[in-house]
């Protein structure tokens, strides 16, 4: 019986340490593709609309955006009675945010524009890496909020580096902080994601996400629906809506 | 075999399962302690470094027990990047080829009493963000590492090594391959390490070790030997020889060197031996010359081992010491720092200076980092980083309560736990100078006591910061008192009135140390062997009270009999008296008897509050090489015991404390961080909770009413965990639901408990106050990862009041709920925005459902919000009034959104028309009205917050605004607004009616 015991915990040791060691990154990258309904659904991908609010207290922000795969985006916010927007395209962009005082739109700069076309791209970014010259690397684990994580960094071609934390029982992303460097600053952005919920084409997507603003949820969202492209000019949605 | 591997895994899963069930510190990684710091007084610096080609603004720097900082804009603010690992840090090093590549070696050398221990060498290739242990793991101390300039994948390791005992890991190590294998490249013997190392950069092939004898015991220090020498070797470690030419007669003890970084032939060393000197080489360290030096320069070498050569200029030298000295001719003669810029604190550790622009300069001292930019001339404090090294904390009862601790090198000093605009440097009062220790507050509100070294104890009247000596000392009847470095004052838990000090006699007085009574004879081995500390110190004496030993050090009076008083002594003896001191019982004996060491210190004891047989006691026995963590239990009076252990522990235990109100929660604070049971002993788990998960935890304090645990760190500065009544209240049976929602205590409606006050001008480090409003608190056995998740709030009629993200974290969770109902919709179209749309009136006393929805299931709690009795200010009728009157500027607010919503109706149904729009004057006019009345109800124009626009809606805003966050009764003015303000609306609004009709007419055409 002794030496059964004995067996027991050499089995049970080996068992906890095997389930404790590093995992192939691939392998847990091929799990979140797979989880988030797999690559070939988001490449299905070619709009999208979503309506979305931020709740604090009790007040509300309303948010609407729209993309077009690779081509173009816009983000309308109604915050207290007021509206503003932002466009980016794979030219141009504008943004008019009279929160801030601005009294109409205005262009983005070449250099803007420039930094934020891989933002153009819906397709989760484990399924596109690659195309963009992107390089990811596993941290190790780490806990989230009391949920046991896979930490893995995605560093971009100019070296700025984005880390995850995949939910190691779900492989879901449940946090991003990413780090960037403007105007002689360093700065840190987190995210976190939730209520991951199957949409059309079979994409899972997180309905909740969290930042330093607050939680936003997404309320609507409708997936290849096409969209004019007046919408990516700088007037109000309201005139655009006429 | 078939069977044996079922039942192996049958025992798997059922081990699992267990583990599963099992309390784990990620169950409360919501309760998040608040990290009190200060900077004030900050804490010993170790070791500081920068990137050389970023214009200085990278910086790193160690800390003695407060891990690794790193700044991104030359010092103006810093992060702490090494919570996960040691942290007494004792160097680092940046490969300046790669330099977000860096090295960081745990266990400082400043081999002083009260110094902590590394667990190796750790590496980071992303600069600082992550870390990856590399190796010499029981190394202990590691004094220096220097990365190859060329050839990033050979660093240097200058190891020490152990303080306490013989170890085979001293010496100087070399990997070749970046940290991934080392070898021993040079070592003399167990007793000898590797104090320092230099490189030629002209070239890295030549080094210089110097080898240091050194030991410390409980009660001695030994600096010096024969295997103490320095070495220069000409091939990269390969091979080595000793250099003497010119030096003193050995042995040696410590030697700081340094060479010239633009004249690498020119070396300057301070070589300890029975006349400590310093010496200077004019040829790559083949031959030295004795030069007279100060003794500020040549002081105590076992504690100030720095002494640096400017980049630039051969001929500027600084040495960081007991004061910061400077040469301007190459060594030969030094002078002091102005204190211009403010006293700079004594005991000087680390110096880097930024070799681009070498005025500027770094200094790490006993007190934080100051920065110089004149070349050391004068400096200045930097105030942000919270490192102070706290022995011990206490607190007091007031209301908020405040926290009183003594910390190394940096005197006694007090804070409010809470205050308006949140707990910042400057609400910090030092009561005492010295090394700081034991500081409690006496009962009478009015009253502390603190200490410096040796005992030297004092009444502190708070008022005014007057100190009254009251350490009692020895009759002709008694031995020379012996105090420990950290004498034990401690006032009675069950008696308050009693104050108990302890040299090798314990005395008890109950008139505040005006009179004692010495209530014990010596309580310790008294073995005279260990008496020896005026011969301490080896080659430099050494004698400040830091090794004086058969002492008492801690001192608990039950808080159940305030007869039943127990005393542990720094040499392994435990005893008790039942009768107030008459007669003494040792039980060390039967302690040692399960497994904790005979010698070991009695670092804690905690009389349970619920038996008095029960009592649970830390030893610690580093001081003889031994790390174990010593926890002991007794449930009869010290005749048995069993060692509480879990192989979650790795370091030595300092103190132990019971809750008040749960006796298996239970807190142990070690050198290597601070660990819960929720079963009595049976399983720990690391607390996590915002301290660095290696604190080195000294003293841990329950505040009794507001349930606070408040940890003292050696290192980071005191911790506040605030009220942790939901890890006491935690149970199998809430583990095992899948969704658990606890009781939410009463709520008082206020708006807290402190105004802002402004912002802090004084800058440094602050932190937040304690909630004064319950959370709304409940357990999820798993995060949700689909569905959602909200929190509705109910009145008694089962109306909405609000509704409200929740959280979706694993264990348990904190809603704040606001005590409003939902914000008034805001007009659209305006140009400024209204802050109307963000609040509500605060809900008025009442009994409120609490609807937790998780995905598609209901938990119902409910929660009493009660009027604030304290606010007299305000009476319940005046409460109702307030709210009425709130609630009809909202309904006054809404309507106004109305009419604008219907004006821009009308207004867009005009335009739609664009025939009879571009054709029809009238069409044109109407609309034009219709902008006059919505001019007139908000603001149209405004585009800049400096240009303020005023219209109804923006007076009804503020005017509501006020009502909202009222908190006395409301003055007659404020009243009589709100019937002018409706007057003006109903005025627009009959404006209105009359365009309407026009309107309506207009539109038949």
């Amino acid at each position: 019986m002794k030496k059964l015991i004995a067996l027991g915990m050499m089995l049970f040791i080996a068992f906890q340490s095997m389930s404790v060691s590093a995992q192939d990154l691939n392998e847990i990258i091929k799990n979140h593709i797979t989880a988030i309904g797999g690559a070939d659904n988001w490449n299905k991908l070619k709009s999208m609309t979503s309506e979305m609010t931020m709740k604090a207290q009790g007040a509300e922000i309303k948010l609407v955006v729209n993309q077009v795969q690779k081509k173009a985006m816009r983000a309308d916010i109604e915050v207290m009675g007021m509206s503003g927007y932002q466009i980016i395209t794979d030219k141009e962009g504008w943004s008019f945010m009279p929160f801030a005082g601005q009294t109409k739109a205005e262009p983005s700069t070449a250099d803007d524009v420039k930094s934020s076309q891989d933002q153009l791209d819906m397709i989760d970014q484990f399924i596109t890496y690659k195309d963009y010259g992107k390089k990811i690397d596993y941290l190790g684990k780490d806990d989230v909020e009391g949920t046991d994580c896979h930490k893995i960094s995605l560093t971009d071609k100019e070296g700025e580096i984005t880390t995850f934390f995949l939910d190691a029982s779900t492989y879901y992303v449940i946090k991003e902080v990413s780090k960037r460097k403007a105007n002689g600053k360093e700065f840190e952005m987190t995210k976190t994601y939730s209520n991951y919920k199957k949409l059309d084409e079979g994409i899972v997507f997180p309905m909740l996400s969290g930042g330093d603003e607050g939680e936003m949820e997404i309320t609507k969202v409708s997936i290849n629906k096409p969209i004019d492209d007046a919408m990516f000019q700088p007037k109000a949605l309201s005139e655009l809506k006429k | 075999m078939k069977k044996l591997f079922f039942m192996a895994s049958l025992l798997c899963i059922s081990a699992m399962a267990f583990a599963q069930n099992a309390v784990n510190s990620s169950m409360f990684s919501i309760m998040e302690a608040r990290a009190l710091g200060p900077g004030t007084m900050s804490g010993r610096v170790s070791a500081i470094t920068g990137v050389a080609n970023d214009n200085g603004k990278t910086l790193y720097l160690g800390t003695a027990g407060g891990g690794v900082w790193k700044s991104t804009n030359a010092g103006t603010s810093y992060k702490s990047i090494f919570d996960k690992y040691c942290q007494s840090i004792g160097a680092i090093a940046i490969d300046q080829k790669n330099p977000t590549t860096l090295y960081v070696g745990t266990g400082e050398s400043n081999m002083r009493n009260s110094v902590s221990i590394g667990n190796g060498m750790y590496k980071s290739t992303d600069g600082g963000e992550n870390w990856k242990k590399i190796g010499l793991d029981s190394t202990e101390h590691i004094s220096n590492i220097i990365v190859h300039p060329s050839n990033s994948d050979i660093i240097y390791v200058a190891v020490p090594g152990a303080l306490w005992s013989d170890s085979e890991h001293r010496g100087l190590y070399k990997s070749d391959d970046g940290g991934a294998t080392w070898k021993k490249i040079l070592y003399k013997d167990a007793k000898t390490g590797c104090a320092d190392l230099l490189m030629d950069p002209s070239n890295p092939n030549i080094l210089f070790a110097s080898m240091w004898q050194f030991r410390r015991q409980p009660y001695s220090f030994n600096s010096g030997g024969e295997g103490s020498g320095l070495f220069k070797s000409m091939d990269g470690g390969a091979t080595w020889k000793e250099i003497s030419n010119g030096l003193p007669p050995k042995p040696f003890g410590r030697i700081a060197m340094t060479l010239a970084p633009s004249n690498p032939k020119k070396m300057i060393a301070i070589v300890e031996n029975k006349a400590t000197g310093l010496y200077i080489s004019e040829d790559g360290g083949d031959s030295w010359k004795s030069q007279s030096a100060t003794m500020n320069v040549c002081a105590r070498p076992f504690y100030f081992s720095t002494i640096v050569v400017d980049p630039k200029d051969e001929k500027r030298v600084y040495r960081p010491a007991f004061e910061f000295a400077y040469s301007d001719d190459g060594g030969y003669s030094f002078s002091n720092a102005s204190s211009d810029g403010g006293w700079v604190h004594s005991d000087m550790h680390a110096l880097w200076i930024n070799p681009t622009n070498t005025n500027l300069m770094y200094l790490g001292t006993d007190g934080g980092v100051y920065m110089s930019i004149d070349r050391g001339v004068t400096w200045m404090f930097q105030h942000s980083l919270p490192v102070g090294q706290f022995y011990h904390v206490a607190a007091d009862n007031k209301d908020p309560y405040n926290v009183y601790g003594g910390l190394q090198d940096n005197g006694s000093w007090m804070a409010p736990s809470s205050t308006p605009g949140g707990v910042g440097n400057a609400n910090w009062s030092r009561l005492y100078g010295g090394d700081g220790f034991w500081t409690v507050p006496d009962a009478d509100g009015k009253t502390a006591y603190a200490e410096y070294q040796g005992g030297n104890m004092a009444r502190i009247e708070l008022a005014t910061m007057k100190g009254e000596s009251i350490q009692p000392k020895k009759t002709l009847k008694e031995d020379k008192l012996r105090w420990n470095w950290n004498t034990p004052i401690v006032i009675g838990k069950k008696n308050p009135k009693n104050l108990y000090v302890g040299a090798q006699y314990v005395y008890k007085s109950t008139d505040q140390g005006r009179n004692w009574n010495r209530i014990s004879p010596d309580l310790t081995t008294n073995d005279k062997k260990k008496q020896e500390q005026e011969d301490s110190g080896g080659l430099s004496a050494d004698n400040t009270s830091a090794e004086n030993h058969c002492t008492v050090f801690t001192i608990a009076e039950s808080p159940l009999d305030e007869n039943l008083v127990w005393v542990g002594t720094d040499d392994g003896n435990l005893q008790y008296t039942l009768d107030g001191g008459k007669k003494w019982t040792n039980v060390s004996m039967n302690v040692t008897a399960c497994g904790i060491a005979r010698q070991a210190w009695v670092s804690s004891i905690q009389p349970s509050q619920f038996d008095k047989n029960t009592l649970y006691v830390t030893f610690e026995n580093h001081m003889y090489g031994d790390h174990k963590t010593y926890l002991g239990k007794s449930t009869d009076l010290g005749k048995t015991w069993i060692r509480l252990d879990s192989k979650e522990f790795n370091s030595f235990a300092h103190k132990i404390v019971e809750d008040t109100e749960n006796k298996n929660l239970l807190f142990l604070g070690t050198e290597m961080g601070l660990f819960c049971t929720l079963d009595g002993g049976a399983n720990w788990f690391r607390m996590k909770n915002n301290i660095p998960e290696y604190a080195l935890v000294r003293d841990i304090q329950i505040h009794p009413t507001t349930h606070d645990l408040i940890v003292a760190t050696h290192g980071r500065g005191i911790y506040i965990l605030d009220d942790i009544r939901p890890i006491s209240q935690m149970n199998q049976e809430t583990i095992s639901k899948d969704v658990s929602i606890f009781p939410t205590p009463d709520i008082i409606l206020n708006n807290g408990r402190f105004g802002w006050g402004g912002p802090e001008v004084s800058g440094g480090w602050g932190t937040g106050n304690a909630p004064t409003t319950p959370s709304i608190q409940y357990y999820l056995k798993e995060r949700v990862s689909s569905g959602k998740a909200t929190i509705d709030i109910l009145d008694d009629k089962g109306n909405l009041i609000q509704s409200m993200p929740a959280t979706i974290r694993k264990g348990i969770n904190k809603v704040d709920w606001n005590l409003r109902g939902t914000p008034p919709r805001v007009a659209a179209g305006s140009t400024k925005m209204d802050g109307a749309g963000f609040t509500a009136p605060m809900v008025l006393p009442g009994t409120y459902t609490i609807k937790l929805k998780i995905k598609d299931k209901e938990y119902l709690s409910t929660v009493r919000c009660i009027h604030d009795n304290g606010n007299k200010d305000l009476s319940l009728i005046d409460r109702k009034l307030v709210y009425d009157k709130a609630m009809a500027l909202q309904a006054m607010y809404i309507r106004l959104a109305n009419t604008i919503d219907t004006i821009a109706s009308l207004q867009a149904k005009l335009k739609a028309d664009t025939v009879a729009f571009k054709k029809s004057t009238s069409s044109k006019v109407i609309y034009d009205d219709l902008e006059k009345v919505r001019a007139a109800l908000m603001a149209t124009k405004q585009t800049s917050m400096f240009a303020d626009e005023e219209k109804i809606r923006e007076k009804i805003s503020e005017l509501y605004g006020t009502f909202c966050s009222m908190e006395a009764k409301p003055n007659a003015t404020q009243l009589q607004a709100i019937a002018s303000l409706e007057a003006e609306l109903k005025a627009q609004e009959v404006i209105l009616d009359k365009v309407r009709k026009r309107c309506s007419a207009a539109m038949v055409y």
